[in-house]
């Protein structure tokens, strides 16, 4: 229970750390102070318990797909939330802009705000999972302590590394340094996307075509780094062309957002 | 369990839905055949099942345990949490011909199982 408590928080909390870093580092990078992260981890950690609490109920929705709706409906919603915001990035991307930052005085103005969103819809859906698990196994005696000291070490090594990327990101500086933490979040948008497409495709809402590709072979998923890729990027072995064509489509509306953002000033 | 329910299916289909036993019965009209997974101990009861190639199909998974159980399958790609004591529904497929295993995340050692297509 010990490995599977490390594997599986790990896994959960991998996601949103990633994602945090990189708005952590955005945020940094324009100038901004992170006002808007306490915000958005209460507000995602109170929502993750209400689904976890009601996951029998939802889960029972539109005949049994109400979990695949939910979650749907979370990752679409941090790809929508992630492409105003690159627009407001691609406007701080311009020389003059990162010449002069603006004061963090509207941290928690749209800008702040749709960060803390996107923080918030992140962990309401890797938190929700996380505390169905804890929920059902921490009371089974002498499991209680395997699963609290498992949790421990798989929550530690995600935040560690969040803080790894984070820490790799924040140096990176001039133009073409401020814009790998937007490529990368360009993909989180493309994969939240994909993994929407996924879900809807899992409830049978959309159709599941043929997988375009299989590496499992070359990178299984369950490996270290399919599983630190599909963190990162979503990487999936085997992807139907539903889930391709999202996946661009999303990274795709947040480059444009931060080129137009970027013409615009 | 027994099977019914596909429409148009070429007979020989239809004869080798009929033998897997896991199949569920379903309503005449409905097109997607439907296969039920019950989970017990945290072990997957059957272990392995059995559905046509290149058709969806539904998959009700009813978790028996009091603690909850996540059905996942990188292969299916597929991942889903099912509360304790209570049922849930997910569909699979087309598939091409092959094995294709799903385990619970919660339990993986014991939880193990197979969906074998043909």
């Amino acid at each position: 229970m010990l490995l599977t408590s490390v594997l599986l928080i790990l896994q959960e909390t991998l996601e949103a750390a990633l994602l945090i870093s990189m708005l952590a580092v955005v945020a940094l990078h324009a100038g901004r102070r992170l006002l808007w992260l306490p915000w958005g981890l209460v507000a995602g950690g109170v929502l993750a318990l209400v689904y976890a609490a009601n996951m029998q109920q939802i889960s029972e929705w539109f005949d049994y797909i109400g979990q695949e709706l939910t979650n749907a409906l979370l990752q679409l919603s941090i790809t929508l939330v992630l492409v105003p915001l690159a627009w407001m990035l691609g406007r701080g991307l311009t020389a003059a802009a990162a010449a002069a930052p603006r004061p963090g005085a509207a941290a928690l103005s749209g800008y702040g705000l749709l960060c803390a969103l996107a923080v918030m819809l992140a962990v309401t859906r890797e938190g929700a999972e996380i505390l169905v698990f804890l929920g059902g196994f921490l009371g089974q005696g002498e499991q209680t302590q395997a699963v609290l000291v498992g949790s421990g070490i798989g929550f530690g090594i995600g935040v560690s590394v969040g803080l790894l990327l984070f820490s790799a990101l924040l140096p990176l500086q001039g133009a073409r340094g401020r814009w790998v933490p937007v490529i990368l979040l360009a993909l989180v948008g493309g994969n939240m996307l994909s993994q929407a497409a996924l879900q809807l495709i899992q409830a049978d809402w959309l159709q599941s075509g043929p997988a375009l590709w299989d590496s499992s072979v070359w990178l299984p998923e369950h490996s270290v780094a399919g599983r630190l890729l599909y963190a990162l990027a979503g990487y999936e072995s085997s992807p139907t062309a539903t889930q391709a064509v999202c996946y661009l489509a999303g990274a795709l509306a947040i480059l444009s957002a931060t080129l137009a953002g970027r013409r615009v000033s | 369990m027994v099977c019914t329910g596909r429409r148009n299916s070429p007979p020989g289909l239809l004869r080798g839905l009929a033998l897997a036993p896991t199949l569920a019965a379903t309503s005449l009209l409905a097109a997607t055949p439907v296969v039920e997974i019950e989970i017990r101990d945290h072990l997957f009861f059957p272990p392995e099942i059995e559905v046509p190639a290149d058709t969806k199909v539904k998959l009700i998974v009813k978790n028996l345990d009091p603690t909850p159980e996540e059905f996942e399958s990188y292969e299916l790609n597929r991942e889903k949490v099912i509360s304790g004591n209570s049922q849930t529904v997910i569909f699979i497929g087309p598939l091409p011909p092959g094995e294709y295993p799903f385990f619970g995340e919660f339990n993986p050692k014991t939880a193990q199982g197979k969906v074998l297509v043909k």
